[in-house]
Formats: C-alpha cells, structure tokens, sequence
C-alpha cells in the first residue's frame, strides 16, 4: 500500500476538495472534506482508473471511467506509476506474479528440506544408528543384557533344571557365535520367550509346554539366537533413541497435537524395522536348522502354537512387531522346499528330558 | 498520509486532533514456516521466514491503522507506537498493535 495526498475534484471542472489517497493492490481509496465539513470516503477500483502525467504542472491526474467520475491530481509521477505496476501485476498469469513466484519458490524449497529430512529420517538416521550399534562391545551389551534381566526380577522364577536341558540342548546343537548363550527358563503363565543383548534368551516355562518336538524348541532357540547375534536389541535401542532425538530437534517444540502425530508415526515405522527384524530371526534361524537337516517344520510348527496359544493376535499387520503368522509360514515354507531332514537321535533324547 | 512515530510535524501545525486510533494484527507462521525457523535454530543464523511474517504483520496494523485514520478525515497519524508480542499456547502466533494519534495537519 502507498499513500499520497492530492486534490479531488467530484467531476470535472468543481472546486478542489484535498485528499488522503490509499492505493492499494486492487483499488484506492479517497478520503476528503464534503465543503459542510463532514468526512466522506470514495472508492475506485484500479481498472477503472485512467492516468496521465501533466508534465507544466507535474502532476498525475486520474480519472475514474466508472460512474459517478471523478478526477484526482497528485503532484509527481510517483501514484501513476504504481497504479500502472498494480494493474500490470494483476494482469500476469498467478504463476507470474511476484506472490505466485514467492510461493513457487518457497514450495520447491520446501520440498526439497522434506526431501532432505526425509532422507536424513528414512537412510541416514537409521544407517548412522546401525554402525553406532554394531561398534557397541559384547561386554557392554551383556552388561545392558543383564541390568534388563535383573530389572524384570526373573531370577527368583528361574527353573534351573530346565534351564540346564536347554542350555544343553543348545550347546548340542553347535551354533557358532561370538556370545555366551545363556537360556534361561522361566515359571511364568506367559507363552512367550525373548533374547536380551549380551547372550540371555528367556524362555518361559507356558512356551515349553506348548512345544512337542525338538525341531520346534530348535527353531525357537535359533530365532532367539539370530536376535543375540544380529544385535538386533542393540540395534533397535540405538534406531529408537537416533529416530527420538532427531525428531525432537525437529518438532520438539511444537504443541502437543504435534508431538502426538510424529511420535504415532514414528511408532509405525519403529513397528516395521521391528517385523523385518523378526524376519530376519526367522530366516537365519532357519539356515542354523537346515544346516543341521533338522525338520524346518519345527518352525510352522511353533508358529501354529502360539497362534492357538492366542500370542498372536488379529490386528492389521502394519500395527504388530511381529509378521502376520500366515505369512511368516508362508516365506518359511518356501525357503525350506528341498530340504534335507535327518533326525537327531541326540537332540530328540534332551528333549524328551524337558517332557 | 504522514505517518510518523514523532509528535510533532515541523512546519506543519496540528489544526485538529481526531482521537487515538489503533489497530492490530494477529498472524500465525504456518508449520512449514515453523520448520524452517527450527531448522535455523538448530543450524544458527537469521531466520528470514520468522522476519518476513514479522514484517507481513507489521505492514498489516499500519495499513488497518491508515485506512481508520483516512475514515476519520485525517491526513496524518501522530506518535505511532508498535508493540510486538506472542500470543497462542507456545508463542505460536504474532500480534503487532499500532496506536497513533489521528491528526489533520
């Protein structure tokens, strides 16, 4: 907006009121005296406004085409010339003018920040938090392994003997690893077993019950195990806390409604490298059983346990940290077509000992 | 219309006081604004899109407060004075209030 002072005429050839004049993008508004002195205003739109220069008198005169008329004189060329640029910016395509160019602009630039925030979010963040876990030393894991497991007060629970049939069981099987596998077995309703970092798998005793053959406790130890030894934990751990602090920096100073939809989808996503890491499990764990031609089967076999034992549950997919069940027995049943399966006389006999 | 922070005008007297107007300007830097101006923050340097919609506001109460002038007959506005404050849950909004005194010179 500028504004001028000049002198409006009503019409042609009537005395002179002196003006305040407005200009802004579309019209201008005149502001003057009525001779009782009372205050009047009129409004002209730019397209309706003629304006030419009076270079004896230096003066710009507009005049409104529109009835009721009027002219208006404003000393300098200054009024015309921004009417003229208002009404030539009016007349571009909205892409051409000087707003439609900003908002071009700022939108390009906007979406390449997304698209670097994005990349940052989805590769760099999670690329970085992987090779900070994978530095991360098996003392240090097994220290953090242990403070989980005191932390849960499990020890009190602990069926040693069982403890020690499994552990046995393991060991038979020959699985080479870095760690010090240590199962343990706890007395607990719960069908569920976990791997900590560090080496500690717990097995609840609920689980075991479930359980009718060997193939099926080896292909729970080998998935158990894959999660120790892919420092699947240590690396979930350092995806979370780089994925937190990150958005923190980002939105942590939004409002609550803010934080609530970044922290939800930041959960999804958590929710998938979740899955894929039981994948992961489920593949691996499959190889140490193939390598060893003990019955893949044990896998589906397992899976089909903790369905009936109501592990599972019926939510989407996208909402669980675990595959959906029948796909899980899907990808294994198509991983192990051809495998070679020979019973284990020495396996079978450790197992019997836990039934 | 002369529009000035001063009181006085030299060489041009006050011939009629018209009363204290003002007006205000309440404007809200969208979320994409508000990343940008986080980003500044975490990287440092001037922050453009918090100064534009700054700006934007500031021109906003003195175009609102030229427009009451003009409808009240004056053809200046003494003493403008602009406050500048948040408001909203977390300072998300901008307001900016222009008073003055409106004058025929």
């Amino acid at each position: 907006m500028k504004s001028y002072f000049g002198s409006y005429h009503t019409s042609s050839g009537t005395e002179p009121e002196e003006a305040t004049v407005l200009v802004f993008d579309k019209n201008l508004n005149i502001g003057f005296r009525n001779p009782d002195g009372s205050n009047a205003m009129v409004n002209w739109l730019l397209k309706d406004v003629e304006t030419s220069f009076d270079f004896s008198s230096q003066q710009t005169k507009l005049k409104n085409t529109r009835p009721p008329g009027g002219e208006l004189f404003i000393k300098g060329n200054d009024a015309g010339n921004y009417i003229k640029e208002m009404l030539a910016e009016q007349q571009k395509a909205w892409h051409k003018k000087s707003s439609g160019k900003e908002w071009i602009r700022n939108s390009l630039l906007l979406l390449g920040i997304l698209a670097v925030l994005y990349l940052l979010y989805m590769l760099i963040v999670p690329w970085l938090s992987q090779k900070l876990a994978s530095k991360v030393s098996i003392k240090t894991e097994k220290q953090l392994g242990d403070a989980v497991y005191d932390a849960l007060g499990l020890a009190e629970q602990e069926d040693k003997s069982k403890s020690f049939v499994l552990n046995q069981f393991f060991e038979l099987m020959d699985v080479p690893s870095a760690y010090n596998i240590n199962i343990t077995v706890v007395n607990d309703e719960v069908v569920n077993a976990f791997a900590l970092p560090g080496g500690r798998i717990v097995v609840y005793s609920a689980l075991l019950k479930e359980i009718t053959s060997y193939p099926e406790l080896a292909a729970l130890l080998s998935h158990e195990f894959t999660h120790v030894n892919n420092k699947h934990s240590t690396k979930s751990i350092f995806r979370r806390l780089g994925s937190k602090v990150f958005l923190g920096l980002l939105f942590g100073r939004f409002g609550t409604v803010t934080s609530v939809v970044v922290n939800h989808a930041d959960n999804l996503k958590s929710l998938k490298y979740s899955r894929s890491l039981e994948k992961e499990a489920d593949m691996d764990g499959l190889d140490i059983l193939t390598k060893r031609n003990i019955d893949p089967n044990g896998f589906v076999d397992l899976f089909h346990h903790l369905q009936k034992a109501g592990l599972t549950n019926n939510m989407p997919e996208f909402l669980g940290s675990h595959p959906d069940v029948d796909k899980r027995i899907a990808y294994i049943q198509e991983a192990s077509k051809g495998t070679a399966v020979k019973e284990d006389a020495e396996l079978k006999a450790i197992f019997e000992k836990l039934k | 219309m002369l529009v000035t922070t001063t009181s006085a005008v030299d060489g041009k007297p006050v011939q009629e006081y018209l009363g204290v107007i003002n007006a205000q300007s309440i404007i809200g830097a969208n979320i994409f604004k508000d990343i940008f101006a986080g980003l500044r923050d975490v990287f440092g340097g001037r922050s453009k899109t918090y100064e534009k919609v700054l700006e934007q506001a500031k021109e906003d109460a003195l175009r609102e407060l030229t427009q009451k002038a003009q409808a009240l007959g004056a053809n200046g506005i003494l003493g403008v004075d602009l406050d500048f404050e948040t408001i909203g849950s977390g300072g998300s909004m901008l307001m900016v209030i222009a008073t003055g005194t409106a004058v025929r010179l």
